[in-house]
């Protein structure tokens, strides 16, 4: 399955464009998504001070709504990802 | 309703003082506090010549509205509030955060400015990505929404 991750803040920095699509086995969840990030992260981003990332992100639906890890994703889902945050 | 909440694109138009002054005067409250934030010039020893802020506008909005609502409810219901928040490309000087309240009292009105500050910085999903007058950037670390006993 896929999903469509929307990019906010420092995750910005996984790609040039607004939406990172991200390949995850059937059936899979958010911390599952943590795991599959932290791989990406490692393998390839590891200079851009995003070692963290997946730790301390949260996760949020389209409807606006924060998920939590056990939440379980859907084929094509959109979802965004915020980074912590550091507003005012 | 007495407080306004809104995010305002840099590109397109200004946080303004004048329109937040307006807003908030009210016969019955005598007491007036504003916090502006300005874009500063100098960052942990780097020279800053701007910032962008990257804002999620549906959660911001919502979590504004939030904040004011229990400010109100915990200092003044009488108070008016009027917070605006920069989005996007915003050079060094200019505003980034403008909180005006006008409240019965002193007391309330600083209380009201500091706490909505303070609950902004830990609940609005707003991002701040720095720019150095060596052309290099950099995204500013900042408190994660995800709860810390999930954190391992």
């Amino acid at each position: 399955m896929q999903i469509q991750l929307k990019l906010y803040g420092s995750s910005k920095m996984l790609s040039d464009k607004e939406i990172l699509n991200i390949e995850l086995p059937n059936n899979s969840n958010i911390e599952k998504l943590r795991g599959v990030l932290n791989k990406i992260i490692s393998e390839k981003y590891l200079q851009n001070n995003l070692k963290n990332l997946p730790k301390t992100a949260a996760f949020f639906s389209e409807t606006d709504e924060v998920i939590n890890d056990n939440y379980k994703l859907k084929n094509k889902e959109l979802i965004s990802i915020f980074p912590p945050i550091g507003g005012g | 309703m007495t407080f306004h909440a809104a995010i305002v694109k840099a590109e397109n138009d200004k946080i303004s003082l004048e329109k937040a002054k307006e807003f908030i005067i009210s016969e019955e409250n005598g007491a007036e506090s504003i916090f502006i934030g300005r874009v500063r010039n100098e960052n942990s020893g780097k020279k800053v010549t701007a910032v962008t802020y990257d804002v999620h506008d549906q959660v911001v909005i919502k979590s504004f509205q939030s904040i004011c609502n229990d400010a109100k409810n915990k200092f003044d219901k009488s108070s008016s509030i009027f917070l605006e928040h920069a989005k996007g490309y915003v050079p060094v000087g200019e505003i980034s955060i403008l909180i005006a309240v006008s409240s019965g009292h002193r007391d309330e009105a600083f209380k009201i400015c500091r706490y909505i500050l303070e609950e902004i910085k830990h609940k609005s999903p707003i991002w701040k990505k720095e720019h150095y007058i060596d052309g290099k950037e950099e995204w500013l670390p900042g408190h994660s929404l995800r709860p810390k006993e999930e954190i391992k």
